[in-house]
C-alpha cells in the first residue's frame, strides 16, 4: 500500500469511528423553527419597518447566539427568521406571505401598518397559520373573526382609553377637546377611538379634522382652532405630520391647554426639531426600559436595551421591544403547547398569560391586545425627555397642565 | 372677513413654494419633451444637501442654495448627458422608464444613507411669526416664498436675457434651426437639465425648513409639479408661479371651507378640468410659438 493510501484509509476510518458521535450533535443544531414573514424596509412605512425588523432580529439573535436555542417539547431550536421587504406595499406584502405559506412555513410576524398586516393576516387566517404581529392595531383586523392573528396592541379604538383617564385626573379638570387625523385606516380608526373614550368621559368634542394622506399645510386647520380653541387638541396622525403641527402651531402662535400627539414625541428627531417647544406635549408610549416586567428569557427590559444596543446603534423605540416581544410569545407559547402544530400553538395564544420585557401578554378573544395589559402608557416630554405620567403605577413624573404657552416656554 | 383674508394669504405663501418646486420639470418638460420623474427625488436631494451643509458649517440653511445648486447642477448636467439623452436616442419613452428607474434606486440609496426616519431643518426663526392686521404670517413661510420669488425672477431673467437663456429657448423652440446655427443641442439639453435639477435643489431647501421630509416624499413633489405645469403651462417660470399660486390657492380654500381632506380631490378635479378646456395650461406653451 503506499503511504497516500494508507493516509486516505486511516482518515476515512476516524472519520466513520467520529461519525456516530458527531451525528447526534449535529441533528440537535440543525433543528431550526422558522418564522416568515415581510417587514417594510423601504417606502412609506420604513421608518418604523426598520425598528420592528430590529427587535425581531434582536430576539432571534439573543435567543439563538447566547442562549443557544430554545427548548421546546424536549427538543432544542435555533430560530430561522424568514423576512422580505415588502417596500410598505400590500400587494407584495402580500404576494410574499402566499408564497412562504406554499413553501410550508407555519408561523408569521407581522409587517408593519394596518393596511398591510390586514390583507396578509386575511391570507395566513384561510392557511390556518398563525400570525402574532405588533404593527396593525386597525379594528378592522380584529372585527373579521380571525381566529390565527394577535396583535401587541388593543385594537385602535380602545387605544385612547389610558389617555382620556388620565384627562379626566388633570386639574382643573379639562372640559373640551378637537381631534386631528390623516385619511387612512388605522388614523380614521383612531380618531374614532379618541372620539368614543372622550365622549365617554364627558369632554365636549369642539371640532374634528380629517387631513390628507399627505399633508403639506395644516394653517386652515390651526386657524380653525384659533377661531375655536378647545382645552385638549389630540391630534393621531403621521410622526411627519405631528412635527408639522406643532411647527405651525409654535410659528402662528395656537395655543391650547395641552397638545397630544399619537406617534411623534416618542422620537428623538421630533423633540431635537422642536427644541424647547416639545415641552409638555403627550404622546402614546407602549414601553421604556423601566417597564417593571420581568422576562423569561431577557430578565427584564432594562436588560433587553442594553443587549438591543450591542447590536444597534439606532435608537430604540417601542416598536422594537414589541417585535422582540412577538417572537418571545410565539417560544413561550409553543413551549406551553409543548408542540409546533400551528393548532395548539395557536390555543396556547388564545391562552396567554405572561410577562415579557415588552409587557403582561393577554389577548382578547378576537386577538387584539387585552386593553389593560397591553394599553400603554401616556409619555410627556419634560426638560427634553419623554416621561411616563400614566398609569399611577407606571409613571416617572406628574402630568404638566395646563402647558405654558409657545412663547413662555423656556 | 378675516378667516378668508388669512386663509388666501396661507394659499399664496404655499403657492409660491410649489412654484418653486415645479419649476425645473416645467423647464425639462418645454425643451427637453421630457417628463422627469425623478424631479422629486432631485428636490429631496436638494433638502438633504442643506441640511449635512448647513449642520457641518453652523450657517442658516439659506446660505447653501449655492453650494447646492452647484452640486445639483452638475449632477444634472451628467444625468442628462450620459443617462436620459442615450435613453431619449433609443425610444421617446425610455426616458419616463428611466427617471423614474433611477428616482427608485435614489430612493433606496437615501434610505440607506440617510435612513427613512424624518428630517427637518431648523432655522433660528424657525418658530418666528408676525402680524399685518388681523392676519398671521409664519415667518419661515414667508422666507421661503421670499426666496422663491427672488429664484424664480432669475430664472426668468436668466432665459430672457443671457447667451445660455437665448440658446435654450431658440434649442426649444426651433431644435433643427438651433442646429443649423451651430449649436450643441445635446450639451443645450444637458446645461437645461442641469439648471432644472439646480433649481429642484433650492426648492428642496426651501420646502426643508417649512416641512419634515423623508426620503420616500418624493413622489409628492413630482406629482405636484406636474399638477403645477398641468395647471401654469409649460416652460417658463411665470407659468409655474401662476400654477403653483393657483394650487396653493385651491388648496387652502378647500381645506378651509370645504374639508382638510379634500385638497386633492380639488386639485385633480381643477387638472381633468383645464386638461379638457386648456390642454396647454393657463399661459400656454412658453416655447410653443415657432413650432
Amino acid at each position: 500500500m503506499r503511504r497516500r493510501d494508507v493516509l486516505l484509509t486511516a482518515g476515512l476510518g476516524a472519520a466513520a469511528l467520529a461519525a456516530p458521535a458527531l451525528r447526534p450533535a449535529r441533528a440537535q443544531a440543525t433543528k431550526t423553527l422558522v418564522i416568515g414573514g415581510s417587514v417594510p424596509l423601504t417606502g412609506a412605512a420604513a421608518e418604523t419597518g426598520l425598528n420592528v425588523n430590529n427587535g425581531y432580529i434582536t430576539a432571534a439573535t439573543y435567543l439563538n447566539d447566547v442562549l443557544g436555542g430554545v427548548e421546546i417539547a424536549g427538543e432544542k431550536y435555533k430560530i430561522e427568521l424568514k423576512l422580505f421587504d415588502d417596500a410598505s406595499d400590500p400587494a407584495r406584502a402580500t404576494t410574499l406571505i402566499q408564497r412562504q405559506i406554499d413553501a410550508g412555513t407555519d408561523f408569521f410576524l407581522g409587517s408593519f401598518g394596518s393596511n398591510i398586516v390586514l390583507p396578509t393576516a386575511a391570507i395566513t387566517e384561510r392557511a390556518k397559520k398563525v400570525m402574532v404581529q405588533t404593527g396593525g392595531g386597525s379594528d378592522a383586523i380584529f372585527t373579521r373573526g380571525f381566529k390565527y392573528s394577535f396583535g401587541m396592541f388593543p385594537r385602535a379604538t380602545r387605544q385612547f382609553a389610558a389617555a382620556s383617564a388620565l384627562f379626566k385626573t388633570l386639574k382643573p379638570t379639562p372640559a373640551t377637546y378637537s381631534v386631528i387625523y390623516n385619511n387612512d385606516a388605522f388614523s380614521k380608526t383612531a380618531g374614532e377611538g379618541v372620539k368614543l373614550s372622550c365622549d365617554a368621559a364627558g369632554f365636549k368634542r369642539l371640532d374634528q379634522y380629517e387631513l390628507p394622506g399627505k399633508v403639506t399645510d395644516v394653517s386652515s386647520v390651526l386657524a380653525s382652532i384659533r377661531a375655536n380653541t378647545p382645552d385638549l387638541l389630540v391630534c393621531v396622525v403621521h410622526d411627519q405630520d405631528s412635527l408639522l403641527i406643532a411647527r405651525q402651531m409654535v410659528a402662528t402662535g395656537t395655543n391650547v391647554k395641552l397638545l397630544f400627539q399619537g406617534l411623534g414625541p416618542q422620537l428623538a428627531s421630533y423633540r431635537e426639531a422642536l427644541g424647547k417647544y416639545s415641552e409638555a406635549v403627550l404622546c402614546s408610549t407602549y414601553w421604556d426600559d423601566s417597564v417593571p416586567y420581568k422576562d423569561p428569557f431577557f430578565g427584564s427590559a432594562k436588560k433587553f436595551h442594553d443587549y438591543y444596543k450591542t447590536k444597534f446603534t439606532r435608537p430604540i423605540a417601542y416598536h422594537v421591544s414589541g417585535a422582540a416581544a412577538c417572537i418571545e410569545t410565539y417560544v413561550i407559547a409553543m413551549q406551553n403547547a409543548k408542540s409546533l402544530n400551528p393548532e395548539a400553538v395557536r390555543e396556547a395564544l388564545v391562552a396567554a398569560d405572561f410577562d415579557t420585557q415588552y409587557a403582561h401578554i393577554k389577548f382578547t378573544p378576537e386577538g387584539d391586545g387585552e386593553p389593560l395589559s397591553l394599553g400603554g402608557m401616556i409619555g410627556q416630554v419634560q426638560k427634553g425627555k419623554l416621561e411616563t405620567v400614566f398609569p399611577e403605577k407606571a409613571k416617572s413624573a406628574e402630568a404638566v397642565y395646563p402647558a405654558p404657552a409657545w412663547d413662555k416656554k423656556a | 372677513m378675516s378667516l378668508i383674508v388669512q386663509t388666501l394669504s396661507d394659499g399664496l405663501v404655499l403657492g409660491g413654494i410649489y412654484a418653486l418646486s415645479a419649476v425645473g420639470f416645467s423647464l425639462i418638460f418645454g425643451v427637453l419633451h421630457v417628463i422627469n420623474l425623478s424631479h422629486g427625488i432631485l428636490v429631496l436631494v436638494g433638502a438633504y444637501l442643506a441640511l449635512i451643509v448647513s449642520t457641518a458649517l453652523g450657517v442658516d440653511p439659506m446660505l447653501t442654495i449655492p453650494v447646492v445648486m452647484a452640486v445639483l447642477f452638475a449632477f444634472g448636467y451628467v444625468y442628462q448627458r450620459f443617462l436620459i439623452q442615450r435613453a431619449v436616442d433609443r425610444s421617446p419613452l425610455g426616458s419616463m422608464l428611466l427617471t423614474f428607474g433611477v428616482a427608485l434606486m435614489l430612493q433606496n440609496v437615501m434610505i440607506w444613507v440617510f435612513s427613512p426616519d424624518m428630517k427637518s431643518i431648523t432655522p433660528s426663526y424657525a418658530f418666528a411669526s408676525f402680524h399685518l392686521g388681523l392676519v398671521t404670517f409664519d415667518a419661515v413661510r414667508v422666507s421661503a416664498l421670499a426666496a422663491s420669488l427672488v429664484l424664480l425672477t432669475l430664472l426668468a431673467v436668466l432665459l430672457k436675457y443671457s447667451a445660455l437663456g437665448r440658446v435654450i429657448r431658440a434649442t426649444a423652440q426651433q431644435t433643427l434651426a438651433a442646429q443649423l446655427c451651430g449649436v450643441n443641442v445635446r450639451h443645450v439639453y444637458a446645461l437645461t437639465f442641469g439648471v432644472s435639477a439646480a433649481f429642484a435643489g433650492a426648492a428642496g431647501i426651501v420646502i426643508g425648513i417649512i416641512l419634515p421630509f423623508s426620503p420616500n416624499d418624493e413622489a409628492l413633489w413630482t406629482m405636484n409639479a406636474f399638477v403645477v405645469v398641468v395647471l401654469g403651462g409649460v416652460g417658463s417660470p411665470a407659468g409655474a408661479l401662476l400654477g403653483g399660486l393657483l394650487l396653493g390657492v385651491v388648496n387652502t380654500l378647500t381645506a378651509q371651507y370645504i374639508g382638510p381632506s379634500f385638497p386633492n380631490v380639488t386639485m385633480f378635479l381643477l387638472l381633468v378640468l383645464l386638461l379638457l378646456v386648456r390642454p396647454n395650461g393657463l399661459l400656454g406653451n412658453a416655447f410653443s410659438a415657432s413650432r
